[in-house]
């Protein structure tokens, strides 16, 4: 019976510290506000909310939409187009180099929007009426990872312009090769 | 052994032993508690909370992705002719198409001014 509970307790003491065990609160430099930028976020705060809450819906489904385009581009064209070169005997580097890049810039992508929407979410939970500077600092930490998101689609965006380059040049090298 | 028996065992039992029962289950909840606070922890630190549309509050989102066609691809195997690279470029340049065309996550819509969290203009001194 005691090995039973104590085997019991140790089981929940382990999941305990595993569970609590989460990232610590960053603290955050204040930034120098006047009483009346902060009176202005309070009276303007529950507004600002809503529309935040509006924006995370909505990029929500706009990250469910690019990322399966994204996706797709990597598991379904980059990734098989470059497997029929190789199994073609094929080596195209450029290609291959290029769909690798595009597959750590998608998982950086990933992770930026993963810390962006962690980010809203902490901001739409501070009560801005009392915390108002609090919840400003908060906005502006959301706003900075949003950029680095959408530095990331920025990238991507790119790196699928430079692949198709690559198959273009790859494509007239092939009918030099053929004439 | 007869329900006597039984019974007399019950007796002879002491302390905590009388409530085993309810231990187990105590400690069956206690477990089942901890387990669902893992696997919600898992859920959100993994990036899956983020793509789970099917959340309170992202209803109207979730019918709108739903819509997406299937797209099976290009096939790995086969020749490399100019006609099947042709045949790739189309279908890469549609898909390219389809994912370049908007600017996601960009634009101008957490400013302090959009978000009316500009501070105040500083009042100008009265012309002399």
């Amino acid at each position: 019976m005691n090995r039973i509970l104590s085997l019991t307790f140790m089981i929940t003491a382990t999941l305990v510290v595993g569970v609590m065990v989460s990232g610590s609160a960053k603290a955050e430099d204040a930034v120098p506000m006047t009483e009346e930028h902060i009176a202005r976020i309070r009276n303007s705060c529950v507004d600002t909310q809503a529309i935040l809450t509006q924006l995370h819906a909505t990029d929500a489904g706009l990250r469910v939409d690019r990322g399966q385009l994204y996706e797709s581009i990597a598991t379904k064209l980059m990734g098989p187009f470059n497997s029929r070169l190789v199994l073609n005997r094929i080596n195209e580097e450029t290609l291959l180099s290029t769909a690798a890049e595009y597959e750590k810039q998608l998982q950086t992508f990933r992770l930026r929007y993963q810390q962006y929407e962690e980010a809203m979410s902490a901001t739409l939970r501070i009560n801005c009426v009392n915390q108002p500077v609090a919840f400003y600092d908060s906005v502006v930490d959301t706003r900075d990872k949003r950029r680095l998101t959408h530095d990331s689609v920025v990238e991507l965006h790119r790196t699928i312009q430079k692949y198709s380059t690559a198959v273009d040049v790859f494509a007239k090298s092939l009918q030099v090769d053929k004439s | 052994m007869t329900e006597e028996d039984l019974i007399a065992d019950a007796h002879r039992l002491k302390g905590w032993e009388r409530h085993r029962f309810l231990l187990m289950i105590g400690a069956s909840i206690v477990v089942a508690i901890m387990l669902v606070a893992v696997s919600m922890k898992l859920y959100n630190s993994s990036g899956a909370a983020q793509l789970d549309l099917s959340r309170p509050g992202y209803e109207h989102v979730s019918e709108k992705s739903l819509q997406s066609e299937v797209f099976k691809g290009y096939s790995a195997v086969g020749e490399v002719t100019p006609t099947t690279i042709k045949e790739f470029q189309a279908m890469y340049a549609k898909r390219a198409n389809q994912a370049t065309n908007i600017d996601a996550f960009g634009g101008d819509v957490m400013s302090d001014t959009a978000l009316s969290l500009d501070a105040p203009a500083a009042p100008t001194a009265p012309a002399q």
